[in-house]
């Protein structure tokens, strides 16, 4: 089979069955290259379980995932993150026990047995690591353990790690959810910086403020595919988005 | 308590290069090196000086342990049994084959570290419970092998190795084993040291924080715990192959014991698995202990009774070990490292506006309640 030679992330037909849940049913869906791809949908609407199957954390029963024009399906999810696919997820995760300075040098990605060999804490990544953390504010927190922070400094720090893998696409699982509204407009600010910069970005999210406004393409979820997609204007107003969202 | 008003932003980089930490730990260094090279001097008869050795076997067996363990946070009850075949490989390859002994003792390590790649191909696919009981299962098996194939390796009439210096008399031999066995200890120290502070390290302690989120950050989580398996089940090897050559006697129920993988964790985590010389001190301490109650109690079980008080004391009270609890007592009674008056008014108004927006974020944050690692089980 021949591959287009296309840009960005899309998925042809991604089913996910859990027992009898059928939690993706045949989603395809071709994100936009170089823009902020929004995700949205009801809770169950498979949002979540996509983005597992994107990354390669669960195994899709059928369908598939290309990148780049490249079959990413049934690649080791260390391998999708190297083809430059990074992702935060919903329950924000970080190492626990490690400082801010560790958390986010653990995504440096050496070569080679000499390549990892080397001191972990050598000045140019330390440097670049602290670059991250004083981009997202935290800076002050370098050599706190994760464990020590808050809800929102734990999300700014995941973010960290993932930016410091340096992904040309980054999947954000509900960036906003149960942070406050100082830190909301941060979190905003900073997707349409790094998304200037050159970076795609697909943010599930359920604060629709959030979503409207910084998002330039937003696919619809419902019950395992999408239902519609568009920029933010006509999905306001898409029928079949008010219904699966209201319930009519 | 840190917190984001907290001046305690200095880093790695700002640090001076010697602290009083850094001098303090040199000087502990020094002290173990010197105590290692006198203690065979010091001894007063062959009995302890035997039984040195037997802690230093147990010091070794757990630093190797430590190298899976302590990295990667996957608990191992399987490495006496790893130890097992360095010795029937080292004593084997003696008996059987007539290779000089220190050849069989390299050839024995590299065998096993060889086997170690698909015994860990097999168990790291695994996580939690279930790979203490497939660890478990790795030595019950190579019980039954060795025990019943008898032609081969002797079965319960044990395996007799032949000294490597047969015209040494008996403290010279012990003398010359203790040496031998603190260089192979000084050398797994090194290697933890190295990996402890490279990246393939910080690889590997993002895999014990949380296997699949480092995984997501591209560490490839199955090869880097593969190859730490390796290294450690070499060095459990060599360890148990120093072993056959200087007890000489090798029987298959204490060779394949899970009391002996049981007794390297206990010592582990009772030193401090984060810990360069956690295992050390562990074995030193439960050791010691258990050279101790044989000698006063000899064939009843009150060792083990003792064994597993200790285990609940240390799980209870010190699940991170011995080592930093201690650092965490002497943390409290030290001062703060700068107090209010250190930080001028110029540096405070700085330090306001770098981190203002975090502030703000803070208050209305909840304190961090960490997740619960998964060494919890």
């Amino acid at each position: 089979m021949s591959e287009r030679s296309e840009q960005g992330l899309r998925t042809e037909g991604l089913t996910k069955a859990f027992g009898g849940v059928v939690a993706l049913d045949g989603a395809s869906v071709a994100f936009r290259q170089g823009q902020v791809n929004a995700l949205i949908g009801p809770n169950g609407s498979g949002k979540t379980t996509f983005f597992n199957c994107v990354t390669g954390m669960i195994r899709a029963d059928s369908g598939r995932t290309v990148y780049h024009g490249r079959n990413i399906t049934r690649a080791a999810p260390h391998a999708i993150a190297h083809a430059g696919i990074g992702r935060t997820f919903q329950l924000c995760r970080v190492f626990p026990r490690m400082s801010a300075l560790d958390n986010v040098l653990a995504a440096v990605r050496p070569v080679g047995l000499l390549g990892r060999l080397r001191g972990a804490r050598n000045r140019a990544e330390v440097d670049r690591a602290r670059g991250w953390l004083t981009r997202l504010g935290i800076e002050h927190l370098v050599d706190v353990e994760a464990r020590n922070m808050s809800w929102g400094q734990q999300k700014l720090l995941e973010l960290a790690g993932v930016l410091m893998g340096d992904p040309e696409t980054v999947l954000l699982d509900e960036p906003a959810g149960g942070v406050n509204p100082a830190l909301l407009d941060r979190i905003g600010g900073l997707v349409r910086e790094l998304n200037a910069e050159g970076r795609t970005f697909v943010i599930v999210e359920h604060n629709m403020d959030l979503v409207m406004s910084i998002s330039d393409h937003i696919v619809v979820f419902d019950r395992g595919r999408p239902i519609a997609e568009g920029p933010p204007s006509v999905i306001r107003s898409d029928e079949r988005v008010l219904g699966a969202y209201l319930g009519v | 308590m840190p917190s984001a008003s907290d001046p305690a932003t200095t880093s790695a980089a700002r640090r001076p290069a010697v602290t009083p930490a850094r001098a303090a730990r040199g000087v502990l260094l020094l002290l173990v090196v010197v105590a290692a090279l006198s203690f065979p001097s010091l001894a007063p008869n062959p009995y302890v000086l035997s039984a040195g050795i037997l802690v230093l076997n147990y010091a070794l067996l757990s630093t190797s342990w430590n190298f899976v363990g302590g990295f990667t946070g996957y608990i191992s009850l399987g490495h006496g049994a790893l130890a097992g075949l360095g010795a029937y490989g080292t004593g084997l390859l003696v008996t059987k084959a007539g290779l000089p002994s220190f050849l069989a003792l390299l050839v024995a390590a590299l065998v096993v570290a060889a086997l170690a790649v698909p015994i860990g191909y097999a168990a790291l696919r695994v996580r939690g419970a279930s790979f203490v009981i497939v660890s478990i299962a790795l030595v019950l098996v190579l019980l039954l092998v060795f025990q019943s194939w008898a032609s081969f390796t002797g079965g319960s009439r044990g395996l007799t190795v032949p000294r490597p210096f047969p015209d040494l008399l008996r403290p010279e031999h012990h003398r010359v084993f203790w040496f031998l066995f603190a260089g192979l200890l000084a050398l797994a120290l090194l290697v933890w040291w190295l990996i402890d502070r490279s990246r393939f390290g910080l690889g590997l302690k993002a895999i014990r924080e949380d296997e699949d989120k480092a995984e997501s950050l591209g560490i490839p989580t199955f090869a880097y715990k593969l190859v730490v398996f390796v290294v450690s089940a070499g060095f459990t090897a060599a360890a148990g192959g120093l072993y056959a050559l200087w007890f000489g006697d090798l029987d298959p129920v204490f060779q394949f014991s899970i009391l002996t993988g049981s007794y390297l964790v206990l010592m582990a985590l009772l030193g401090g698995v984060r810990s360069l010389f956690g295992p050390l001190l562990g074995a030193l301490v439960v050791g010691t202990a258990l050279e101790y109650f044989k000698v006063e109690y000899g064939s009843t079980p009150l060792h083990l009774v003792a064994t597993g008080l200790l285990l609940a004391v240390v799980v209870l009270f010190m699940p991170d070990g011995v080592l930093p609890a201690v650092a965490a007592g002497i943390d409290r009674f030290r001062p703060a490292q700068q107090s209010i008056r250190e930080v001028t008014a110029a540096e405070l108004r700085e330090q306001r506006a770098g981190g203002a927006a975090a502030e703000t974020e803070l208050a209305g944050a909840r304190p961090g309640g960490a997740p619960a690692t998964k060494e919890g089980a």
